[in-house]
């Protein structure tokens, strides 16, 4: 301990101190409580926390003291730095650590904390090594099952790698927001005010929910026949707001190796945690999160865990906070009770399919940036009486786009798209009688 | 405020936007087919939609037409159509957006109408439309022309919630402008009614606040809304800038003076600290039972206050506090005495040394007397001291000051039970030894601390040695009559101590005592007298005297004197500019910090930390050329201007810092060489003192700001949780005398308060290479674990004894903490802060502030001549009981539920105020940050915070079952 404090003034005073006796031996002071501390370093520089949530003079005013200690603080280190700059001796110190550290570095897996200063290491080749750990590392990091670096020729550990995640989550956030926003979708108003409602407005204004005193909705969860917008709405909703986003499809949690899904699902969430606010997207929910039953293949019963996982990561013990989830199915019935029951998932939005004037909205958005003929009338396109999702709308524009391409013309005229609108009907009707076999 | 405001703002606009952006297709989009488009908008409606918006459409060209019949009707549609709109929290209401394009053309038609009952209504109208344009504060312009008549609350809440909004705004420019602002005002007082039922009590203590008129609204609130308001009051208030504060709560007194809430009226009587307003608490009731739990709340004070009613004075003199601690300790079963061996738990202490000979033995034995007197305080028995067989013997163990501190602890043991208490020092009072009377001496103040006899003995029986020749017996004489009298302004008092301070023929020790005791007798009174007195005694000192250690405590006691006294300290600041020695620079700071102390002022903090970085040399240059004394003080003023600009003031001095860094630069480049100037600079002669002794002071100084820092923090949660990274800093960047009170600072900040953050801290800090900055980290440690047995520290300490055991004067250290750990067995508290942290008792903040002084230079006190100083900790022991009473005062067991204290301030709702609760009977412990409530309603209490006594009446309408 005590490296903490390397300050100027300390180093100081070791020279004016030389003369004193000094304490023989040191013993170890055990500063690691057992229970690993969640982020470290960073509960000691923790800001209060500030109640009333509620928009008030108050909340303002503690904000407000908070900010003026914030740049006192910063007033003093500045004029601190001014007087006599540390930058260099940082730099000195930093290149003396590096010199000891040596290079190239062996990447070990630390297997056990025996005390203070040794620890046992197993590296990639085989042997476990009882080690000592340096004195310059970090040791709040160090746990059983961290990866640390060790020095080449004594093994000592000489650092530790931090990030842990794997990289596969870090995929999953996405960087650039798709491009699909709110005035892309045709209709589903209802739908986009209660996802508003639910998910992005406890991000951007948790007072109002405070103000009303309740809890805002944890997550939601879409659902709909095929094709009726439930995933052009999470696109849009990815592109409207201004939290990280993870999309996963529920098929990725399934792994190969037992524990894999449940890690992977665990990591997703502590992602998600570190990046608050945050939304988590999972598509094609139904992949894990059926209906629970005796199983007996060992396949089965890892999806199960899977959702076990899934389960605990909503509405577990640990508070989520600014965690929001979006699950999308078309197969509702299909997902298990303890998956949607409210409290993990507060609100069900279902998507249905398009009413005229909504099938007209859609059509007008799909046709706008094409080139069509003067003949075409967009309300013939669309009638009351045909069972269109906005898929097979898409599906018509598409088709009479390719219909017009066949013919060489640069424009699409009406009569592309009733031909291209019969095919798409028979396609859907030959879907619907195959269902009746089954 | 304007924050909140703005967040208003933006989030209305954004809803404007959120919501015609899906409804509304991009022009951009539509681009191609610019001939479809007005047809396409107009498909956008759903049919209910359209029709509304035709019907509005048609209201308004009703308007606009000359047919003045048609008016009202249409008005009346209008309204209707608004107020009765439902609308999602997301989106702007539907008649608000389709009369937007219109609004222009509504306005012109306002206009041109003539006055009437049309106009007026038409306003009232356009004041709502006028919310969802932007810009102007039309809003507020329409609603004035309007009037107030018709009843404008039908609005909803968001059209109040507007016009406050817009109020606050126009209230702003209208005072730059200096213009009148009644019309705000009245308007303002009406919305306030509407707020206060709707559950927004926040809202209209704000908007009240806006207007500087907070004081109005103790006319409104009513008994359903005054308990909310009030708390709310009281939480803003520590947070709110000088004047607006006191009015906060002054208001929130009378509020519930109003509601006859008399306990919380008087903790807001003493907090701002006016007794004709304490008086007229009491005056406010008849009931004698609520004045006996008045007086009890004032005891706890550790205030005087002088009572015609005998019962009511007995009650305010605490005199059956021993007696009800005794009962405490009774059913908690602690009666039996520890010894301090069971407090060391040597054999926990895996100590690879064996068990080695402890150095200097003499100073372990006094440690053990101290641990001893601490862990049985109060408990009136103990192990070693008085039922050793050979009484005496454990006494002899020790030497001179240590006897007399051996003697001093068993007032320790008998604390507040003065009877008892005298009876045992009695024995001693005649012993030949002059140390061991100097301690029974010390005894009979340690007893009499906290409460009040009639009888006076100490006066009676430490008044006669004030004029002993003896060094040992006066010193202990006015330490005693300071520890037995703190907080009880009596002019006999001031009488016998005066003429010692001044005389400047006695020893330098003994006038500063007799000025630190009447400091902490005349705590906050800021007595014109005593004031005087001093600063003529620090006037009439040589300079040699002045740079005595004992100085400061002369210093300390004016500074005492102005605790909480914020307002009546600059007059006394420019006198102490009179004064040519480097303690004027500490006096000013002194009486500086004492008197905002608890006030968590943000801008005193900043001086003290500009203060704590300028360097102690820096004033080389400007003494080079030869200015005059004036100077002295200048590093402290310097101090303030190179800093960065103070909080809300622009970046305008970035010049004077530029030339303020190479002279700094200068400064360090100099600092090697020291040692020589200061050989120059005392030869260069007409300097009245020695420049070393003048950087040595200024050095020190930087360690009263540091305190400074923890005691204006403290009582104001935010701050006391943001100077821990000040403290970081501090101890960072700083020098020696900064560092050594850092951890004194932080115990202060936290005492009696274990949270992990802090003692882990301090627990580094203990190993640290300067050993008084890590002995003052033990006792800290110690003060911050004070009476709470919190075994993570104990263990701490445990190691720590076995890390020191070869030094005498830190394992000294760490026994004491121990003791302080394990106060009155975990029954005792040293926090100034009592009734739910509101009230900083200033006897306390005094005991405490006395000895991190006297631990500022460890070596030169406790750890030497004078352990005898830590017995001015006594003035902050209280016992940390919730004891019920009835009505006559005898204690009795009901069933309380105790629990994690919730902030309930300004949440919505009635949540409960506390949290994972365990039930007791009753007495029980409280430890900080818990709170207590009773199970049933089978009694009734007279205060609404259950801490420490309080009196219980039988509920006359509680059925069992």
């Amino acid at each position: 301990m005590g490296q903490g404090q390397s300050g100027i003034g300390d180093r100081k005073n070791k020279g004016k101190k030389n003369e004193k006796p000094k304490p023989k031996y040191e013993p170890p002071v055990h500063t690691r409580s057992l229970r690993k501390k969640k982020k470290g370093p960073d509960s000691a520089q923790k800001l209060p926390s500030v109640y009333p949530a509620t928009r008030c003079r108050l909340k303002l005013l503690k904000l407000e003291r908070i900010k003026d200690h914030l740049l006192l603080e910063e007033e003093f280190v500045q004029n601190q730095e001014r007087l006599r700059p540390t930058e260099d001796k940082i730099a000195d110190e930093r290149q003396k650590v590096d010199e000891m550290r040596g290079s190239p570095m062996t990447v070990g897996t630390l297997e056990e904390l025996v005390d203070d200063d040794h620890a046992i290491v197993s590296t990639s080749t085989g042997p476990e090594y009882y080690v000592s750990i340096r004195s310059f590392v970090d040791k709040d990091p160090l746990e059983p099952g961290c990866t640390v670096l060790l020095h080449q020729k004594s093994v000592s550990v000489v650092g530790t790698l931090q990030d842990d995640a794997d990289p596969m989550v870090s995929v999953m956030k996405i960087d650039k927001a798709p491009t699909e926003s709110y005035s892309d979708i045709g209709g589903l108003e209802q739908q986009i005010q209660e996802i508003k409602e639910a998910v992005e407005l406890p991000l951007t204004h948790p007072e109002l929910y405070e103000e009303m005193g309740i809890k805002p909705p944890k997550g939601v969860i879409l659902y709909g026949a095929p094709g009726t917008g439930k995933t052009l709405l999470a696109k849009a909703v990815a592109n409207q707001t201004s939290a990280s986003f993870l999309r996963i499809v529920g098929s990725e949690l399934i792994q190969k190796y037992l524990g894999d899904g449940p890690r992977l699902c665990r990591q997703i969430f502590q992602i998600a945690g570190e990046n608050a606010p945050s939304i988590v997207f999972i598509d094609e929910i139904d992949a894990i999160g059926s209906k629970r039953y005796e199983s007996t293949s060992g396949g089965e019963r890892e999806i199960q865990r899977t959702m076990l996982e899934l389960l605990n990561q909503l509405d577990g013990f640990d508070d989520r906070g600014d965690v929001k989830v979006i699950m999308a199915t078309n197969k509702m019935e299909s997902l298990d009770p303890a998956l949607i029951r409210p409290g993990r998932i507060d609100r069900k939005i279902l998507f249905e399919n398009p009413d005229s004037v909504t099938k007209r909205k859609i059509l007008s958005i799909h046709t706008s940036k094409m080139s069509l003929a003067e003949d075409v009338d967009l309300d013939e396109i669309v009638t009351s009486k045909d069972d269109l999702s906005g898929a097979d709308i898409k599906a018509i524009c598409t088709e009479a786009g390719l219909l017009a391409l066949r013919e060489r013309r640069m424009k699409v005229t009406a009569q592309d798209f009733s031909s291209a609108k019969e095919r798409v009907m028979k396609n859907k009707i030959e879907e619907n009688l195959e269902g009746l076999y089954l | 405020m304007e924050t909140r405001w703005s967040v208003r703002l933006s989030q209305m606009t954004t809803t404007n936007e959120t919501t015609t952006k899906p409804v509304v297709p991009k022009d951009s989009k539509d681009a191609t087919k610019k001939t479809k488009k007005t047809k396409n908008e107009v498909e956008e409606l759903s049919e209910e939609d359209q029709k509304l918006k035709e019907e509005l459409e048609l209201l308004v060209d009703i308007l606009g037409e000359s047919n003045e019949k048609l008016y009202p009707d249409a008005l009346e549609r209008l309204k209707n159509a608004i107020r009765t709109s439902t609308s999602s929290m997301t989106a702007v209401p539907k008649p608000l957006k389709f009369l937007r394009p219109h609004y222009d053309r509504i306005m012109s038609i306002y206009d041109k109408w003539p006055k009437g009952a049309n106009k007026v209504n038409l306003a009232a109208i356009l004041s709502v439309l006028g919310m969802a344009v932007d810009g102007a504060n039309d809003t507020l312009k329409y609603r004035l022309l309007a009037g107030r008549d018709d009843d404008f609350g039908q609005w909803g809440h968001e059209y109040m919630r507007h016009l406050a909004l817009e109020i606050g705004e126009e209230f702003h420019s209208r005072i730059d402008e200096n213009k009148n602002t009644k019309d705000l005002l009245d308007l303002s007082l009406e919305i306030v009614p509407f707020f206060l039922k709707h559950n927004a009590e926040a809202d209209a203590c704000d908007l009240l606040l806006e207007v500087e008129n907070i004081d109005k609204i103790v006319e409104y609130v009513d008994e359903n809304t005054f308990a909310r308001v009030g708390r709310y009051l009281v939480s803003c208030a520590p947070l709110l800038s000088p004047p607006d504060d006191e009015v906060c709560l002054s208001t929130a007194y009378n509020i519930y003076l109003q509601n006859n809430k008399l306990p919380d009226a008087l903790a807001l009587a003493i907090r701002l600290d006016d007794e004709r307003m304490v008086r007229a608490v009491f005056d406010a009731t008849d009931d004698q039972l609520v004045r006996k739990q008045l007086g009890l709340l004032v005891g706890r004070q550790r205030q005087w206050f002088s009572s015609e009613d005998s019962e009511i004075q007995e009650v305010v003199s605490n005199t059956k506090l021993n007696e009800y601690f005794s009962y405490l300790a009774k059913e908690l079963n602690l009666e039996e005495p520890k010894h301090p061996q069971d407090i060391y738990k040597s054999y926990l202490e895996n100590s690879l040394l064996g068990a080695a000979s402890t150095p200097d033995p003499m100073k372990q034995n006094l440690a053990s007397v101290f641990v001893n007197g601490f862990v049985n305080c109060a408990y009136g028995k103990d192990e070693i001291i008085e039922t050793d067989p050979e009484n005496k013997s454990r006494i002899y163990h020790t030497k001179n000051a240590g006897m007399t501190c051996s003697v001093a602890s068993l007032g320790l043991l008998h604390m507040w039970d003065v009877v008892e208490g005298l009876g045992v020092l009695d024995n001693y009072l005649y012993s030949p030894e002059e140390c061991i009377k100097a301690g029974a001496l010390l005894g009979v103040g340690v007893v009499s601390a906290g409460v009040h006899d009639e009888t006076d003995p100490a006066l009676a029986l430490l008044g006669e040695y004030l004029e002993n020749q003896s060094n040992p017996l006066r010193t202990s004489a006015i330490i005693g009559l300071g520890l037995a009298y703190a907080g009880s302004p009596r002019a006999e008092l001031s009488d016998l101590l005066l003429p010692l301070v001044v005389d400047s023929d006695l020893s330098m020790e003994i006038s500063s005592l007799a000025a630190l005791s009447l400091g902490l007798i005349f705590v906050g009174t800021a007595n014109g007298d005593i004031t005087t007195s001093i600063m003529q005694a620090l006037l009439e000192r040589s300079s040699a005297e002045l740079s005595d250690k004992w100085a400061r405590f002369m210093v300390l006691g004016l500074g005492l004197l102005y605790v909480g006294k914020a307002d009546e300290i600059e007059e006394i600041i420019e006198t102490i500019k009179v004064i040519e020695h480097p303690i004027a620079l500490m006096l000013e700071v002194l009486v500086t910090i004492c008197s905002y102390c608890g006030s968590g002022n943000v801008l005193q903090i900043q001086k003290l930390l500009r203060e704590c970085s300028t360097r102690p040399y820096e004033d080389e240059d400007e003494d080079d050329e030869d200015e005059d004394e004036e100077v002295d003080i200048a590093p402290h003023e310097a101090g303030i201007a190179p800093g960065a600009p103070a909080i809300g003031s622009d970046e305008s001095e970035s010049g004077a810092e530029d030339a303020n860094d190479t002279e700094m630069q200068d400064a360090s480049e100099a600092n090697e060489s020291v040692n020589t100037e200061i050989e120059t600079e005392t030869s260069s002669g007409d300097k009245h003192f020695n420049k070393a002794e003048d950087r040595q002071e200024a050095a020190n100084v930087k360690a009263f700001c540091v305190l400074g820092v923890a005691l204006i923090a403290m009582g104001e949660e935010i701050g006391s949780e943001m100077v821990m990274r000040h403290f970081g800093h501090l101890m960072h960047y700083g020098d020696a005398p900064i560092r050594r009170a850092v951890p004194l600072a932080m115990g202060l900040v936290s005492a009696s308060n274990p949270e992990m953050k802090v003692y882990e801290t301090l627990s580094r800090y203990s190993h640290d290479a300067d050993l008084e900055v890590a002995s003052n980290a033990v006792f800290a440690m110690g003060l911050v674990g004070s009476g709470t047995n919190n075994a993570r520290i104990a263990q701490l300490l445990r190691q720590l004894a076995v890390y020191y055991s070869r030094d005498p004067d830190s394992l000294f250290m760490v026994r004491i903490a121990q003791g302080l750990l394990h106060l009155g067995k975990g029954t005792l508290t040293l926090n100034p802060l009592n009734n739910e942290r509101l009230n900083l008792s200033r006897v306390a903040l005094g005991g405490l502030l006395t000895v991190a002084v006297a631990l500022l230079t460890p070596k030169s006190f406790i750890l030497s001549q004078s352990p005898q100083m830590l017995y001015f900790m006594t003035l902050a022991i209280q016992p940390r009981m919730l004891v019920t009473v009835d009505e006559n005062l005898e204690p009795i067991k009901v069933n309380v539920r105790v629990g994690q204290a919730v902030d309930v301030v300004g949440q919505v709702g009635n949540r409960k105020t506390i949290t994972g609760w365990v039930t007791h009977t009753t007495p029980v412990l409280l430890a900080i940050g818990e709170r207590a409530e009773l199970e049933d309603d089978e009694y009734l209490p007279l205060t609404s915070t259950l801490e420490g006594i309080v009196i219980l009446k039988k509920n006359p309408d509680f059925e069992a079952n």
